[in-house]
């Protein structure tokens, strides 16, 4: 029988990973996987990542994919698309749909990196074309290059939620809101910010009452509920829509494993139902291993890291290198785990409602509620900072593992220490020379640079910008706040676009000078 | 577990008639009418409903069926045992299926 | 809760809700003990659904007879719930010579019990269903064959008695069935003790174990079987299959579903990991012979397979009987793999040996005594 020291299941993030450092170790190893494209995930992720710079940060999504098979097939790694696992049998045996035969492959050791499933919720109606998974409205978009709908409502606020809204919007398509039954957000406000600021409501506590329409999806109804998820009468409020994106969370896909034997826990931390497994992700099936989602909901960011762990380990268990080589090399990798799942939105603080970060500062409530910063809350970080001069506004308020701007400006403007995790501060006495590159390197968006007094009355404002078609030099138009309604007219006096800057296009603006600390971002005239 | 537990008579909800498996077309009331007629494990709601045994093998209602039996049951839904995994792990047409490969 | 009933069953398979359901229709107290989590979770839900006569043993064949006349026809309305059953026949298939004979031989012994069945040819068979392959030359044919869901069958029989007072408990696994004063009464489980006047043991291949608590033994071993299942087809027929080679067997659902059962000949063999475990290579084998007989079902998707265990006896027919040498036990296992065809019969023939009534059908042949060496 066809036989291999690894087979990996799945070529998303974790499953690649695992594959490139097995067989960087020495072993032969294949990849399978049921789609068309490598890359799981990853290759509709166009924005960029979060994390430390070690570790793929403020990389976009799809150029970490494109990374990773470049060094899968450096490192000799077979991958093999549009093969399903059909089943794992008894003695790590595998059956692989290819093409109109079913193939059996024999692993000494086998990582199972399936992935997970979007979650469903049902209402009235959700049974509609029209009513579609965010994960589907994503792969439609970045792969397909197709709108889902011209108006979509979204329900969730989790970072799916948040991230697949501004994408919408990126498309050209009316978010009309994005709904959670959940009193506050549940992804980053960073990526929240972005949504609101581009002028789409938040309705937390509300969830959706019915999908209408007869044949498809025409409108929608949500309402406010109470805090035993009741909807409360007379908060019904209905928007025309003809597209509801569901974003309430992912299952993992353990089935494979639960097939093969491995003993399984229904886990409501990590998502579902998951193969209990040890600190390498060996299952209770010697030479069974699971990394990323399908062992727990996380991030691609942590789902790689996994990947690498168990490719290790499975090198480690047919001999390819000693304890003592296993041991040092899975050492830093878990302490960059650890680092990810650091802060407050780490596995530890899943469901804790968090008043204040790291340093003691005040979560805002506004951005828990309605996506923003509220204008009295910024000035409380320490990012945020009063000076005349052209300098960096960091909006960042929450504790989640990033860093790429500490290293973005040369001057040493920004810190956030030996801590992943904590708040980038601004140093009031560095120099700022406006060269944006920490703006754009900020995966949340959420750096601004704003100089007072270009002219009298008037300040200067650059926000990142990823809308098409790029603003010109000296357009008009009207620059919109924090929660995306138009504050005053605002004038176009640069638009920069560099390699270096990844597609994070930065945008100038001339606002009046009361303006500066408000004006967030900017629509056309026509608009 | 003791099959003789007292769930109370069966109350209609405004919402019983939503679909919940699409792949059979079984609605939550279904569901709720075989928790009170004794199905009280995910293996017996599919076997009586066929809840979770069409082309999707419940990786789409599997969450949805649990929540609904754990709230007749008055229960978590993490202490509800999902169904079994089975091979195929998709839908394999019978001519592919017996066309094996052993080597090569 | 009270512990104590006038029976205690060990097994809620087809058999144990089946004669639960009878006892308590005559006034039994009735408690089930059930090792699984789920009712019904070993041979009763891993079936093909075939209720036939044609094909069985001589001596299981009057129970057969006696359950299509009097049981099955009216089961569904007993039981308020849809059994699925169709009596629109069985095709036993053949597609050699070799196969004829078989089938033949299989005829001549039920036509010699008054089971109305008979031989045809290809084309005869090809009338009664016209998606059989050429390459079937005859078979054997008996009209009053049929199937049923065994799902729904063993979970009505279950739903029944449970409304009308037995008591289940699941996730209860017995470790010993206790004496007390000479006779058998108390069954003992991993957290509790059960009393009952009788207890009846039908716990499938589990059944050997808890009967040697009191120095029984069935001679019956463990035999994985694997079934697969399509995807609803439109409705093509209604006819129970099998095939002189023992190929495969099975039936369309009422659903629109095929299932098939298989093997791959290595069953004997297996190994697991706890659970029934699939093979790697049996589907795809069922699916290789289902092929020949029907090309017509190449293109249907298989959406699951499943395996579970038959309790194979020494001689292939079941133990239904009292146990004079252990007052108060009576057992029914050792099914061989039909017992769901005539559980529904054995389960009003239980309710009659238990309650010292006049059976409706001799049950002598099953006799837990009768294996004897060959010499």
């Amino acid at each position: 029988m066809n036989r291999y020291d690894v087979i990996v299941v799945g070529a998303g993030p974790a499953g690649l990973s695992a594959a490139i450092e097995a067989a960087k170790l020495g072993l032969k190893a294949i990849v399978f996987d049921e789609n068309a494209k490598p890359g799981g995930q990853l290759f509709k992720q166009i924005h960029k990542f979060f994390g430390s710079k070690e570790h793929k940060a403020k990389v976009r999504g799809f150029k970490i994919g494109e990374e990773l098979l470049q060094e899968a097939s450096k490192n000799g790694v077979e991958v093999v698309l549009n093969a399903i696992v059909t089943g794992l049998y008894m003695d790590k045996e595998v059956t692989v749909k290819q093409d109109d035969k079913i193939v059996h492959y024999k692993g000494d050791t086998v990582i199972i990196a399936t992935g997970a499933s979007e979650n469903m919720v049902p209402f009235e109606g959700w049974t509609l074309p029209g009513v579609i998974g965010a994960g589907a409205a994503q792969t439609m978009m970045n792969l397909h290059r197709t709108r889902p709908g011209e108006k979509v409502l979204m329900l969730g606020s989790g970072n799916v939620g948040l991230v697949v809204s501004y994408q919408l919007l990126q498309a050209g398509c009316e978010v009309a809101a994005l709904v959670d039954a959940a009193p506050r957000v549940g992804g980053y406000g960073v990526h929240a910010a972005k949504v609101a600021r581009c002028g789409v409501p938040f309705y937390l506590s509300h969830t959706i009452i019915k999908a209408e329409g007869t044949d498809c999806v025409t409108g929608v109804t949500i309402g406010e509920v109470d805090s035993s998820w009741k909807i409360i009468p007379g908060s019904e409020k209905h928007f025309d829509v003809d597209t509801i994106c569901l974003a309430v969370g992912l299952s993992p896909m353990s089935q494979l494993a639960k097939m093969a034997g491995c003993e399984m826990e229904e886990n409501p931390l990590k998502g579902g139902t998951v193969p209990i497994c040890d600190e390498y992700g060996e299952t209770s099936v010697k030479g069974i291993f699971v990394a990323g989602d399908v062992s727990g909901i996380e991030e691609a960011s942590s789902a790689m890291i996994e990947g690498r762990i168990a490719g290790i380990a499975a090198a480690r268990s047919l001999g390819y290198i000693d304890e003592e080589a296993l041991k040092e090399k899975s050492k830093e990798l878990e302490a960059a785990l650890g680092s990810l799942r650091q802060g407050m939105f780490g596995p530890g603080s899943k469901g804790k409602e968090i008043i204040q970060t790291e340093e003691g500062y005040e979560i805002s409530k506004s951005l828990l509620t309605k996506g923003y910063i509220a204008e009295d809350e910024i000035f409380r970080y320490p990012g945020v900072t009063k000076k005349t001069g052209l300098h960096p506004v960091i909006e960042c308020s929450q504790n989640i593992p990033c860093n790429p701007c500490q290293d973005a400006c040369r001057k040493g403007c920004i810190k956030i220490g030996e801590n992943i995790t904590s708040l980038p501060v601004v140093d009031q006495d560095s120099e700022c020379t406006g060269c944006g590159l920490c703006v754009a390197s900020c995966s949340g968006q959420c750096i601004f640079l704003v100089e007072d007094g270009i002219e009298e009355g008037y300040s200067a404002v650059t926000m990142p910008y990823e809308f098409l078609p790029l603003p010109r030099k000296g357009d008009m138009g009207a620059a919109l706040d924090r929660s995306g309604t138009k504050v005053c007219e605002a004038e176009v006096l640069e638009v920069r676009v560099a390699k270096a800057f990844d597609h994070t296009n930065l945008l100038t603006i001339k606002v009046p000078a009361d303006m500066t600390m408000k004006a967030r971002f900017y629509v056309g005239q026509e608009v | 577990m003791e099959r003789s537990i007292d769930l109370g008579t069966f109350v209609p909800e405004p919402d019983d008639d939503m679909l919940i498996c699409r792949c059979e077309e079984i609605t939550k009331g279904e569901i709720r009418q075989a928790v009170h007629d004794g199905m009280f494990t995910i293996e017996e709601i599919r076997r009586w409903l066929r809840a979770g045994m069409g082309l999707c093998q419940g990786q789409t209602c599997g969450k949805l069926v649990k929540g609904i039996v754990a709230k007749e049951l008055k229960m978590s839904p993490w202490k509800i045992e999902p169904a079994t995994s089975r091979a195929p792990m998709r839908p394999v047409e019978m001519r592919i299926m017996g066309n094996e490969q052993l080597e090569g | 809760m009270n512990n104590c009933a006038d029976v205690v069953i060990i097994g809620s398979g087809i058999i144990g809700n089946a004669a639960a359901y009878n006892l308590a229709k005559k006034g039994c107290s009735v408690i089930v003990l059930e090792k699984d989590n789920s009712i019904g979770h070993g041979g009763s839900s891993r079936n093909g659904g075939g209720v036939r006569q044609s094909g069985r043993d001589k001596r299981e064949l009057p129970i057969a007879m006696w359950g299509v006349k009097n049981i099955w026809p009216t089961l569904s309305e007993e039981l308020e719930a849809d059994c699925e059953y169709y009596q629109q026949g069985n095709l036993r298939l053949g597609k050699t010579q070799e196969h004829l004979k078989i089938l033949q031989n299989l005829t001549n012994n039920a036509r010699e019990c008054g089971l109305d069945v008979n031989m045809i040819s290809g084309e005869e068979a090809r009338e009664i269903c016209p998606y059989l392959s050429e390459e079937v030359i005859g078979a054997s044919w008996c009209k009053t064959d049929g199937h049923a869901n065994p799902l729904t069958t063993t979970l009505a029989f279950y739903r029944k008695a449970r409304q009308m007072g037995v008591r289940y408990i699941s996730g209860e696994e017995v470790v010993e069935i206790r004496k007390i004063k000479g006779k058998a009464r108390l069954v003992v489980t991993k957290n509790n003790v059960y009393e009952g006047d009788t207890i009846l043991l039908a716990a499938g291949m589990e059944s050997r174990k808890i009967a040697g608590t009191v120095g029984i033994d069935i001679p019956m071993v463990p035999h994985l079987m694997e079934v697969l299942v399509t995807e609803a087809q439109p409705d093509m027929f209604y006819q129970m299959l099998g095939t002189a080679a023992a190929d495969f067997y099975g039936h369309q659902s009422k659903h629109g579903s095929f299932v098939f059962g298989g093997s791959s000949g290595l069953e004997g063999y297996r190994k697991d990991n706890g659970t029934y475990t699939n093979s790697s290579i049996t589907a795809a084998c069922t699916c290789r012979g289902i092929m020949k007989y029907f090309p017509v079902l190449s293109e249907a998707k298989i959406v699951r397979s499943w395996g579970g265990v038959i309790d194979m006896c020494a001689d292939g027919v079941p133990v239904i009987s009292k146990v004079e040498e252990v007052p108060g036990l009576t057992l029914a296992c050792a099914f061989t793999g039909h017992g769901f065809g005539i559980g529904p019969a054995v389960g009003v023939l239980l309710s009659e040996l238990i309650r010292g009534e006049t059976l409706s059908v001799d049950l002598s042949a099953f006799a837990y005594d009768r294996f004897k060496a060959k010499i």
